[in-house]
């Protein structure tokens, strides 16, 4: 196992052979829970009774059948914006404090026949934009490797509870990098799968267009085998996918050898350069493909600022419609932050919706053709190690274009994985984006780096302590 | 960088049904320019025949 904590992958392994008690592992999650989550402010709620009871059926049913797939018996978290039937769901806002759910979102019960345990709902940025926020009813999570920095947002608590241990996997969504930006400055692993892949029906809305719904978890192995049961058709989803599952463990270890891979070189380092500690990730890791077989090429797109411009503009719009009659009634009630993000929306004109969205279309034409030829594109997840908690600018929108908007604007599936540590302790991250529905070959070579490097070996000093 | 006048940024506000104080007022003045970059950056010579998108779906050549 990989330290205290195993992965998805071993825990299930080890529980089909019955040598690991999922009441016993739920058990270890609370008690890190326990111990750690003071610090932490992974969980907005911690469901430790419903974790129990869906250990003990969980491994009834085991004991008597075996395990009915790999999620069996394994301890989750969801985001706080993902409605669950009868447990509290605020989407950490002031707004929705005594929100109690009649019906689980779609992903929440995809994960729960798959036999998931049930640990509890993490913390978000107020629906799922403009943290980190000190002036809400639950404070902002912390990230495991130091907790006076930012995990990065909005999945914050899923990417700190699977860094520390507290969970196994979780729910992120991510509508700019709210899944792959926590996964990054977390050290952990985390897919926004191609857009309507997976169900955003029963999970509060940021922006209808951009928003994506994915797995985080200790490695992308685990993100493939909880793709496994998340994916699929919905019809209470307009914007769902009517295309095949394909099986995302499949390529897992067939080695990358004659893959290409292109790197786009212009947005982490002229776009938007990152840190040299991010820089050394990426380098490295461009040498580790290359060991391994694959041929690195180089890709030119449209600068980093164009493809943040077109996302920026719609997920304003998008998210100041969908919460524009609390903004005009009660807008003293959201967060400072997030008030901020949707004052913008009073700024962009109908117009320039309209612009952005054929601008978006250019730009996956450009993406489309970039990539003929190539099985991935790589660049950075985010520009550096996690700052601190308070020193996170509130315009942040404004001062640099961020690495992971390119693929929500695309629609695009792209995973972060760590490659590493900067100057302070902390992880830094690179990206890698597939073409659509490709998930599989996304997890391929994702998973073939991790085996490659130390990196999934070298838990937070909360977690080995 | 593009600015506001104040009454075209009241304009705005009011049109958008949003009360501000006049702190927020100022600070949100002060970004404007942000959000008119991205508008421009988003306009290229395309035509009127230009489609906008319709991510729902992808084509076969994306996938290829």
């Amino acid at each position: 196992m990989s330290g205290a904590v195993p992965t998805i992958a071993e825990a299930a392994r080890l529980i089909a052979a019955r040598q690991l008690s999922p009441v016993e592992l739920t058990r270890a999650c609370i008690e890190r829970v326990h111990k750690l989550d003071d610090q932490l402010h992974a969980f907005v709620h911690l469901t430790e009774e419903r974790a129990l009871a869906d250990a003990r059926t969980a491994e009834a049913a085991i004991m008597a059948n075996g395990p009915k797939g790999p999620l069996h018996g394994i301890p989750i978290g969801l985001k706080d914006i993902v409605d669950t039937k009868g447990i509290p769901t605020t989407c950490q806002s002031k707004f929705l404090q005594d929100n109690i759910p009649e019906t689980d979102a779609a992903c929440a019960e995809k994960l729960a026949a798959a036999g998931t345990v049930l640990m509890g709902k993490t913390t978000t940025h107020e629906f799922a934009d403009g943290g980190p926020s000190f002036d809400l009813p639950a404070p902002p999570a912390r990230n495991p490797w130091n907790t006076e920095h930012f995990t990065a947002g909005s999945s914050s608590g899923t990417g700190a509870g699977v860094a520390a241990g507290l969970i196994l996997g979780g729910i992120g969504t991510d509508t700019g990098g709210s899944i792959r930006g926590p996964a990054a400055l977390c050290g952990i692993a985390g897919i926004k799968p191609t857009y309507g892949l997976v169900s955003r029906a029963g999970v509060a809305p940021a922006a209808f267009s951009l928003d994506h719904i994915g797995p985080m978890a200790w490695t992308a192995e685990d993100c493939a085998l909880m793709l496994q049961a998340l994916a699929g058709h919905d019809q209470r989803d307009p914007a769902s996918a009517s295309r095949p599952i394909l099986n995302y463990t499949a390529q897992l270890g067939a080695g990358i050898r004659g893959l290409k891979i292109g790197v786009i070189h212009h947005f982490h380092e002229t776009d938007h350069k990152v840190s040299e500690g991010t820089q050394r990730g990426i380098t490295a890791a461009i040498g580790t493909f290359r060991d391994l077989g694959a041929e690195i090429r180089e890709v030119q797109l449209s600068p980093l600022q164009d493809w943040n411009a077109c996302g920026s503009l719609i997920s304003i719009t998008e998210r100041a419609a969908a919460y524009e009659e609390w903004a005009r009634t009660r807008l003293g009630d959201f967060s400072e932050r997030l008030r901020s993000r949707l004052m913008l929306g009073a700024f962009v004109t109908g117009v320039d919706y309209v612009q952005a969205t054929r601008r978006r279309r250019e730009l996956r034409a450009e993406l489309q053709a970039a990539m003929r030829g190539l099985d991935v594109v790589l660049t950075a997840t985010q520009p550096s190690e996690a700052a601190r908690i308070d020193a996170v600018p509130k315009w942040d929108l404004f001062a640099a274009p961020n690495f992971t908007m390119p693929f929500n604007v695309a629609g695009y599936p792209a995973i972060s994985v760590c490659a590493g540590f900067g100057a302070g302790g902390l992880p830094v991250a690179i990206q890698l984006a597939g073409k659509p529905f490709q998930e599989p070959t996304l997890f391929r070579i994702a998973d073939a780096f991790e085996k490659a490097t130390p990196f999934r070996d070298r838990r937070s000093p909360l977690v080995a302590a | 960088m593009p600015e506001i006048g104040d009454e075209a940024f009241e304009f705005l506000l009011a049109r958008a049904g949003l009360k501000l104080t006049d702190e927020q007022k100022a600070e949100l003045q002060t970004v404007y320019s942000g959000i008119a970059e991205m508008a421009q950056r988003v306009r290229k010579p395309r035509g009127r025949m230009a489609e906008p998108a319709h991510i729902y779906d992808f084509a076969e050549e994306d996938l290829a």
